[in-house]
């Protein structure tokens, strides 16, 4: 290459460019012009459009017949396998403390309330087996707005497609999904669930399912208390957090003798299949048997969920003031 | 993004994924499990992805990452460039005679594209065989479009030399 003219040397790579069909007009010009007066850049040139020729026979395909069939069933099956496993979350502050959302491609599938940092170390999905887990890319943006607008209480429902997959058991996903059914601004205890899944004796663990819900908020286990009215046992001792949803929906509470319960009298009552609610001193609500019986906060979130004022009692008429 | 709009990259792109590892990795189970992994992570990322970006170049660039850490092993990578010639080989001993002349250039062609540095190889088979433009080429391998221009022509330049003249021009035309 030494002994190559310096013009030569110069246009080299406008020739490689030119044979390749990659350059710019005044390099075709350039290289035309050069390559008219010497002799031996034509036949590298010429060379170099063999090259180009030669490399489109590397164009066959290289795959044997049927690998690539192969390749794409196996990567089917692998894709699905992923599919249902992989979820997406995102972490967010929020008046209740840092908070996890995470979703799969079926539905939310975790709401973590974050107690032990802000990252997804402090998460129970970083050692969930079973699980990939990868950051959100913008999909769980909607839902985290909207949860935050419920926790401001400008939004009564958080209507997203769930995944109960998380739930440790059958029977959780049962009391979980009998759960998802509380309407906006009542309370049942423990023991209306346990009859809801046909479970009547098994309160015990009606309150442990609930006590290890994935989805708090979206399925209100806070809207589940004790056959006292205590606000016992949210996601693992936090009464305080459950005071606070069921304030925001209305539901009074008070504390009595160091017990955080809700305010009986001051609710509205709604006997187990009946379809008007009543006044907690009705007359008619004596003669029923003792049942677990559902609360409402207000006459709006009785009628909301589909309740008539008792003809008999008549809170329409006669409401309960605070 | 759901599973059925995913269903759509795969369709579109799978089997020019699968063959471009196929040309820069020889062995066909490994650029078979490097192409299943170039979907699988595109996958795990792609709800990330700009709306208007382009896939197939991400996914070019996903591959040759991951081409280029199956090659960080040099036992490997000596082991794959075996390959390739052996199965160069035996495509050439089994064409028809007719095409066995052009098959033959390229075959050497072939070889000579094996041995070359795997920037070079990756940016010329990205450019020249696949068609990609050169600044899909440089974010695929961590430089500029023009430093992915000069590895191709470094490449075109390897090749011309390595043939030294085989069956690149009629013998009439030589001086």
């Amino acid at each position: 290459m030494s002994d190559k003219p310096a013009v030569c040397i110069q246009i080299k790579d406008d020739l490689l460019a030119v044979a390749m069909g990659e350059a710019t007009p005044s390099a075709v010009r350039r290289v035309e012009r050069h390559l008219a007066a010497c002799a031996p850049c034509r036949r590298e040139f010429q060379e170099y459009r063999a090259v180009d020729n030669a490399v489109t026979t590397l164009r066959e395909d290289p795959l044997p017949s049927g690998r690539l069939a192969q390749a794409r069933e196996r990567l089917e099956t692998r894709l699905a396998d992923l599919w249902r496993r992989l979820l997406t979350y995102r972490i967010f502050p929020s008046p209740l403390g840092h908070i996890l959302i995470a979703r799969s491609e079926l539905g939310i599938s975790l709401v973590e309330y974050l107690e032990r940092g802000t990252s997804l170390r402090a998460s129970r999905l970083s050692h969930e087996p079973g699980v990939e887990i990868v950051g959100d890319g913008g999909e769980l943006e909607a839902p985290s707005r909207e949860l935050l607008e419920y926790l401001d209480g400008r939004r009564k429902h958080l209507e997203w497609p769930l995944d109960l997959r998380l739930a440790r058991s059958d029977f959780q996903r049962t009391v979980l999904q009998a759960t998802a059914a509380l309407p906006y601004g009542a309370v049942i205890p423990y023991a209306g669930i346990a009859q809801e899944v046909g479970r009547a004796a098994a309160v015990r663990a009606v309150a442990q399912a609930l006590r290890w819900n994935p989805l708090p908020i979206v399925i209100p286990c806070h809207r589940v208390i004790g056959t006292s009215g205590a606000l016992t046992g949210y996601a693992g001792g936090k009464v305080g957090l459950k005071q606070r949803l069921l304030s925001l929906e209305g539901v009074p509470t008070t504390k009595r003798a160091g017990v955080l319960g809700i305010t009986p009298q001051a609710m509205y009552i709604l006997y187990p299949g009946e379809q008007e609610y009543c006044l907690p001193t009705c007359p008619s609500f004596s003669t029923h048997r003792p049942a677990p019986l559902t609360r409402f906060a207000s006459r709006e979130s009785a009628e909301a969920a589909g309740f008539a004022p008792c003809t008999t009692c008549r809170p329409d008429l006669h409401p309960i003031s605070r | 993004m759901s599973a059925e709009a995913f269903e759509a990259v795969v369709t579109t792109h799978h089997a020019e994924i699968f063959r471009y590892l196929r040309r820069v990795i020889g062995r066909g189970d490994d650029a078979d499990d490097l192409s299943q992994e170039t979907f699988l992570r595109a996958y795990r990322a792609y709800r990330s992805l700009p709306r208007d970006a382009n896939v197939r170049a991400w996914l070019f660039s996903i591959a040759t990452n991951l081409a280029k850490n199956h090659f960080r092993s040099e036992t490997r990578r000596r082991r794959a460039y075996g390959e390739v010639r052996a199965s160069t080989r035996e495509a050439v001993d089994s064409a028809p005679e007719a095409v066995l002349v052009s098959r033959e250039t390229g075959a050497l062609v072939e070889g000579i594209v094996g041995r070359l540095p795997l920037k070079q190889r990756l940016a010329f088979t990205q450019r020249k065989i696949h068609g990609l433009d050169y600044e899909a080429i440089g974010r695929s391998l961590g430089c500029s479009a023009e430093s992915a221009r000069a590895h191709v022509f470094q490449a075109l330049r390897k090749i011309r030399q390595g043939l030294d003249g085989h069956g690149l021009l009629p013998e009439e035309s030589q001086p």
